[in-house]
C-alpha cells in the first residue's frame, strides 16, 4: 500500500511543478510586472529607480530563480496581489473560498445518493422496462441542457413568478443566523447537481449491470439470499467502487459547473470571482485560480486512488 | 401438463419466430443487406430522431437566408422589443434585430464551433494516438505528459483562463477547444493501439515487413474507429454546450457575430428574463434540442459499433 501511494504521488508531484511553471511562464509573459503594478500608470517615475526597485525585488534575476521565488510564496500562501485594487489575492481567495465549498459539497453529495440511487433503480429493472427508459432518457436530457438554462428558467419560474424562492446572492445583510440564507442555496445547489446526478445515474447502471452478471451473483442467488440481499450487499457493494471513481473524477465538471452556476445566481464564490477577473483581464488572479483547481483535482484523484486501492485490492496488485 | 398445453400457450417470441419461419420457407425473407452498423442503428429509435432533429437544425441553419428575410444583424429602431408575430416568428430584440433569424444564423457559427473543433481535434488525436500508441517511444512518453497536464484542469477553467491570455475571437474559441479537446481522443486511440498491437494479425504484418505508418494507420486505426466516432459525437456535444456557456458570460464568441449563446447573452438581465421571454426561450430550447439529438445520436452510434453488444 505504501509503495502505491508513493508511487502516484512520484507521478503528481512532478505534474503539479510542472503545470505550476507553465501558470507562471503566462504571467511572466503578460505585460507589466510587480513594479509596474505598484504604482499608477499617470505618476513619470525615474526609469533607473525603477530599476533599482526592480533589482531589490529580485525582478532581474533569471527566469528559473525568479519561478522559485513565486513559487515558494505560493508554497506559503502568498500568491501576490491582484491588478484591479492591489489587494493580496490571499484574503480575496479566503473570502469567496466558503461559498462555493458549501455549493459544491451540498452538490456532490446529493447527486452522488440521487444518482447512485436512480442508477441501481435504472439496472435492477433491467433493459428495455419502461422505468429504465424513462430513467435513460432524463438522464441524456440533464446533460444535454445548458446549467445556464436550467438556471434561467428556474429563476422565471421559482423567484420571479412563484416568488418562493429569492433571484440570488447568498448572504444578505438583513440575515442574522446561518440558517436564514438557506432559500437563497436551494437554486443554485440543485441545478449545479442536475448535471452530475445524471452522470452518476448513467455510470452508477452499467457498473450495478456489470455486478450483476457476475458468477458470484448467482452464487449468491443459489444459496437462498433473499433478493434485496443478493442486490444491495453482494450487487452494489461491487458496483460502488466504478461509482467512487466516477465521482471523484467529476469534481473537475462540478467545479466547471459552480463558474457559470455562481454566476447566474449571483453566487459569492470563487467561479463569480474567477469570470470577473477574466472579464477584468486580471491575470494574477485567474492564473491563481487555475492553478488552485488543478492541485485540488490532483490531490482528490491520489485520494480517488488511495480509495480504490483500498476497496479493490486487484488495483494495487496489478500495475 | 401434456405436450399440447405446452405448444398451445406459445409466447410473443415464438410466434414471432413462427412468422419469420414461416416467410423463410415462402422464399421471401429478405437477407439484410448493408452494414451491420447502419442496420443497428436505424434500428434504434431515439438514435434515428436524433439524426432526423439534427439534420433539420443544421439544415436550417445552412439554408438559413431561403427561410427568413431578416438579416440577423440589421438594426431596425423602428421595431424594438416586440413579441412574436407572423412578421418576426421569435420576435425582436431591443435593437429590433429579428430573433428567428439570429437563432439561424446563429446556428451556422454555433454548430460550426461545436462540430468543427470536434472534427479537428479528433483528427490531431487521432493521428498522434495512432502514430505514438503503435510505436511508443519518447513522443508517446512526451504526448502523455502533456495529455495529462491539460486534462488535470477542469475544461471551462482551462477554456477561460486562454480566453484571458489570448482574447476574444471566433478563431481563438476554436483553437482553445481544439487545444483541450484533442487528449481525450489520443488516449482512446492510444489505448486501443496498445492492445491491438499484440493482435496476431498485426504480428503477421510486421513480419511480412510492412512499414509502421501502414500497419498503424491503414490495418490497426479501422478497428478503433466507433470509439473514435462516438467521442465525436460526445465532445460536439460538449464544445456547443461550452460555447453557449462562454457566449451567455460575454467571453466567448465576440458579440458581433451572432451566435446561440450570444443571443442569450441578454438574458442576464433580469427584466428581460422576466418580461422578454421569446428573447432566451426558443434560442435555449434549440440549443438543448440540438446537444440532445447529438447525444443520442452519439449513444446510438455507441450501441451499434460496439461488439460487444451485437445482435
Amino acid at each position: 500500500m505504501l509503495t502505491y501511494i508513493v508511487r502516484r504521488l512520484l507521478i503528481i508531484v512532478p505534474m503539479a511543478i510542472g503545470i505550476s511553471f507553465l501558470v507562471y511562464l503566462a504571467l511572466d509573459l503578460s505585460p507589466g510586472d510587480a513594479v509596474s503594478r505598484m504604482l499608477s500608470p499617470e505618476r513619470t517615475v525615474d526609469p533607473a529607480k525603477l530599476a533599482e526597485l526592480r533589482k531589490a525585488l529580485g525582478l532581474d534575476a533569471p527566469l528559473l530563480v525568479r519561478f522559485w521565488i513565486w513559487f515558494s510564496g505560493v508554497l506559503q500562501g502568498n500568491f501576490g496581489r491582484t491588478l484591479t485594487g492591489g489587494v493580496p489575492i490571499s484574503r480575496i481567495l479566503m473570502e469567496r473560498l466558503p461559498a462555493t465549498l458549501e455549493l459544491s459539497v451540498i452538490a456532490l453529495v446529493l447527486s452522488s445518493i440521487f444518482g447512485a440511487i436512480l442508477g441501481t433503480i435504472s439496472a435492477l429493472r433491467r433493459r428495455g422496462t419502461t422505468t429504465d427508459n424513462v430513467l435513460t432518457v432524463a438522464g441524456m436530457i440533464g446533460v444535454s441542457i445548458p446549467e445556464f438554462f436550467f438556471g434561467l428558467v428556474a429563476i422565471v419560474v421559482f423567484a420571479l413568478n412563484l416568488q418562493w424562492l429569492p433571484v440570488g446572492g447568498r448572504l444578505l445583510p438583513s440575515y442574522t443566523s446561518y440558517w436564514d440564507h438557506i432559500p437563497n442555496l436551494v437554486m443554485p445547489a440543485l441545478v449545479l447537481s442536475i448535471m452530475m446526478t445524471a452522470g452518476v445515474m448513467r455510470y452508477a447502471r452499467s457498473a450495478m449491470l456489470d455486478a450483476l452478471s457476475r458468477e458470484f451473483i448467482k452464487t449468491a442467488r443459489s444459496k437462498g439470499l433473499p433478493e434485496w440481499r443478493v442486490n444491495l450487499l453482494h450487487g452494489f457493494r461491487v458496483a460502488l467502487t466504478p461509482v467512487i471513481v466516477l465521482i471523484g473524477f467529476r469534481l473537475p465538471i462540478l467545479i466547471g459547473g459552480s463558474v457559470i452556476v455562481e454566476q447566474v445566481f449571483q453566487w459569492p464564490g470563487l467561479g463569480s470571482l474567477f469570470v470577473m477577473a477574466v472579464r477584468n483581464k486580471d491575470l494574477p488572479v485567474v492564473m491563481t485560480i487555475a492553478l488552485l483547481t488543478v492541485i485540488l483535482v490532483l490531490v482528490v484523484s491520489l485520494i480517488v486512488d488511495i480509495l480504490t486501492a483500498i476497496i479493490d485490492p486487484r488495483v494495487r496488485l496489478g500495475n | 401438463m401434456a405436450l399440447s398445453d405446452i405448444a398451445r400457450h406459445r409466447s410473443y417470441l415464438d410466434r414471432r419466430f413462427d412468422r419469420i419461419r414461416a416467410l423463410e420457407e415462402a422464399g421471401q425473407l429478405k437477407t439484410p443487406s448493408g452494414s451491420r452498423v447502419v442496420r443497428k442503428f436505424m434500428n434504434n429509435r431515439l438514435a434515428v430522431i436524433g439524426l432526423v432533429v439534427f439534420t433539420i437544425i443544421l439544415l436550417a441553419s445552412i439554408f438559413a437566408p431561403l427561410l427568413t428575410p431578416w438579416d440577423p444583424t440589421k438594426i431596425n429602431l423602428r421595431a424594438i422589443s416586440q413579441p412574436p408575430s407572423w412578421e418576426h416568428w421569435f420576435g425582436t430584440d431591443k435593437t429590433g434585430r429579428d430573433v428567428f433569424s439570429r437563432v439561424l444564423y446563429g446556428g451556422r457559427v454555433s454548430i460550426l464551433v461545436g462540430l468543427g473543433s470536434a472534427l479537428i481535434s479528433a483528427a490531431i488525436g487521432v493521428i498522434i494516438g495512432c502514430y505514438a500508441g503503435y510505436v511508443g517511444g519518447w513522443l508517446d512518453a512526451i504526448m502523455m505528459r502533456i495529455s495529462e497536464a491539460i486534462m488535470a484542469f477542469p475544461e471551462i477553467i482551462l477554456v477561460l483562463m486562454l480566453v484571458s491570455i489570448l482574447g476574444q475571437s471566433l478563431v481563438n474559441i476554436m483553437a482553445i477547444f481544439i487545444l483541450g479537446g484533442w487528449c481525450g481522443i489520443y488516449r482512446l486511440v492510444r489505448a486501443r493501439m496498445l492492445s491491438l498491437r499484440e493482435e496476431e494479425y498485426v504480428q503477421a504484418l510486421r513480419s511480412f515487413g510492412l512499414n509502421r505508418a501502414l500497419i498503424s494507420f491503414k490495418h490497426m486505426l479501422p478497428n478503433a474507429l466507433g470509439p473514435v466516432m462516438v467521442n465525436i459525437t460526445l465532445s460536439t456535444a460538449a464544445f456547443i454546450l461550452q460555447e453557449a456557456g462562454l457566449s451567455f458570460l460575454g467571453l466567448g464568441v465576440p458579440l458581433a457575430i451572432p451566435t446561440w449563446g450570444n443571443i442569450l447573452n441578454v438574458a442576464q438581465d433580469l427584466n428581460v428574463l422576466q418580461n422578454s421571454w421569446w428573447l432566451w426561450l426558443p434560442v435555449g430550447t434549440v440549443i438543448s434540442l440540438f446537444v440532445l439529438s447529438v447525444n443520442f445520436i452519439g449513444d446510438g452510434l455507441r450501441d451499434a459499433t460496439d461488439p460487444t453488444q451485437q445482435g
